[in-house]
């Protein structure tokens, strides 16, 4: 196996540095899903223990490349390093096109500091109450629109901005906000699960409130 | 164009016989050629139950013009070149004499030169699978297939390079990579392109190059789900990623009953169900045989 430390973001996750965020997301799904545990195309590839190595490789590689400043940077890191190390001739000749990228950008800086900066002002901690504002200033900080959210996700820039602005009486029914949430969540890098969860119950009760006062007043 | 993938049974007959009917249907003058001595049946997918000439016939130089070799099948434009043997005991062809056969028909007067290849990573088969940079790797959504493909595109690459690599050293140090438990701890290209650079630098462009013309192509066989069609850009993935092999997925082939039903037909299923869902999968596949290469730059050309 090539050493992970080698592979530069782009190379993890399979895509041309050209790449725009629909293509990024792409390429994470198709990459969490060959790296899977029970993959097909993975089988015989992998040493044993590695698959999960792998998996937080490309978690890394995903979270710097789905925040659009965070990859700002680290393709200012990757160009100085390009940089560094282009005298050197025969480094040079295989550092062009894509496969062989990998050699002219050999131990790049642990691009881990990218991503615990980021965890560092976003404190993204088990008990974290994801609301309307959390969310959106998490989006604003990672520098990503509501439109190219929904250009990725496919879903609906009006509910989008409903979930932020948390108007959950112009929300859909539970089901669809909760998937809504999940593709917001992964959107923006954070976890879909944990802010779906910690968005609903907020919406769950607020709805059930909602309720109660329909009852009564007809009651 | 080769069409190979290392284990017996993913039905690489089944789509070379059906690819090159879809081009031949499509106007295109194939030629397709069994190369499997040991295993001919192209000519039975193609409907040509007893070929009058065959390859074997070239081995045993009773034939030396292979022009002469082509049946006609009853699909128009597509004529073939069957392996089907007059007795078992008859030879496998020397190294010199293989290559003579495929400098003959890259001689053909055709568009289009599918080769059938046997199953395995056997020299022979590997050479064959060498005569073009793109060949066809087919693979069915069954770990088996996975693991056989990976290990005869990863023993191509090997050979490539050693037939590339010019000194004595480095041609060792590569048939050392070839195994994977070697002692030197060389487990991917890129451990062996650091070694080779440091034994001899010159080699080390030699060997780039090398690994990226090799870009063989990726078809899926007896697709029954989005999960298996999807196998084949997981395949390509990791292909690049892990073996530095530039591998691109060229599509699927549902699973279909009807591959059974043309077969005992004898005839190739886009030809006898034009309409069907795999003679569909199988035009996309053509397709993208015909159009230029999307992923990095290279020279464009099929056999």
């Amino acid at each position: 196996m090539k050493p992970l430390g080698e592979q530069d973001h782009y190379e993890a996750l399979d895509v041309p540095r050209s790449a725009t965020r629909e293509e990024i997301e792409r390429a994470y799904h198709l990459a969490r899903v060959t790296y899977a545990d029970d993959s097909l195309a993975g089988y015989s590839v992998f040493q044993e223990g590695e698959a999960p190595l792998l998996r937080d490789r490309l978690e890394l590689a995903y979270r710097t490349l789905a925040d659009a400043d965070a990859r700002r940077a680290y393709d200012l890191e990757l160009e100085q390093e390009t940089r560094r190390s282009a005298p050197e001739p025969e480094i040079e000749r295989v550092a062009a096109p894509v496969v062989s990228e990998s050699f002219g950008v050999a131990m790049l800086p642990p691009p881990q500091v990218l991503a615990k900066d980021l965890r560092d002002e976003d404190p993204d901690e088990d008990d974290t109450e994801y609301d309307g504002q959390r969310l959106q200033r998490v989006r604003v900080r990672r520098g990503i629109e509501i439109d190219e959210i929904a250009g990725v996700t496919k879903v609906n820039p009006t509910y989008l901005r409903f979930i932020e602005e948390e108007r959950f009486d112009d929300l859909p029914a539970a089901v669809y906000v909760r998937g809504f949430l999940k593709c917001y969540a992964r959107c923006i890098g954070l976890d879909p699960d944990r802010v779906a969860q910690s968005y609903m119950r907020r919406y769950d009760e607020r709805s059930s409130k909602r309720k109660r006062g329909l009852f009564s007043r007809r009651g | 164009m080769p069409v190979g993938g290392g284990k017996g049974g993913v039905g690489k007959t089944f789509v070379a016989a059906n690819l090159a009917a879809t081009l031949a249907r499509g106007g295109y003058r194939v030629v397709a050629v069994d190369v499997d001595l040991e295993g001919a049946n192209l000519h039975t997918a193609l409907g040509v139950q007893r070929p009058r000439r065959s390859l074997a016939d070239y081995v045993a130089e009773r034939e030396e013009d292979v022009p002469k070799l082509l049946e006609e099948t009853p699909i128009e434009n597509l004529h073939l070149v069957a392996a089907t043997r007059p007795n078992l005991g008859s030879p496998q062809p020397s190294h010199a004499r293989r290559i003579e056969f495929v400098r003959a028909l890259r001689q053909l007067d055709a568009d289009f030169v599918l080769l059938d290849l046997g199953a395995g990573t056997d020299r022979a088969v590997l050479d064959y699978f060498m005569v073009c940079d793109e060949g066809i790797v087919v693979i069915t959504p069954e770990p088996t297939s996975v693991e056989n493909a990976y290990g005869f595109m990863r023993a191509a690459f090997y050979r490539r390079l050693r037939l590339a690599m010019v000194s004595e050293d480095v041609r060792k140090l590569v048939a050392l990579a070839m195994d994977e438990r070697n002692e030197r701890g060389i487990r991917t290209p890129y451990d062996l392109l650091r070694e080779i650079e440091q034994l001899a630098p010159a080699e080390g462009g030699r060997f780039d190059r090398i690994m990226r013309s090799f870009r063989p192509r990726i078809v899926v066989n007896g697709a029954r789900s989005a999960e298996d069609i999807r196998l084949g850009f997981s395949v390509s993935s990791v292909c690049r990623r892990h073996f530095a092999i530039d591998a691109e997925y060229m599509g699927y082939v549902n699973h279909t009953d009807d591959a059974r039903r043309s077969l005992r037909a004898l005839r190739p299923l886009v030809d006898a169900h034009p309409r069907s869902d795999a003679a569909v999968y199988f035009a996309r596949i053509a397709r993208k045989l015909l159009e230029p290469r999307s992923r990095s730059a290279g020279v464009e050309g099929s056999v």
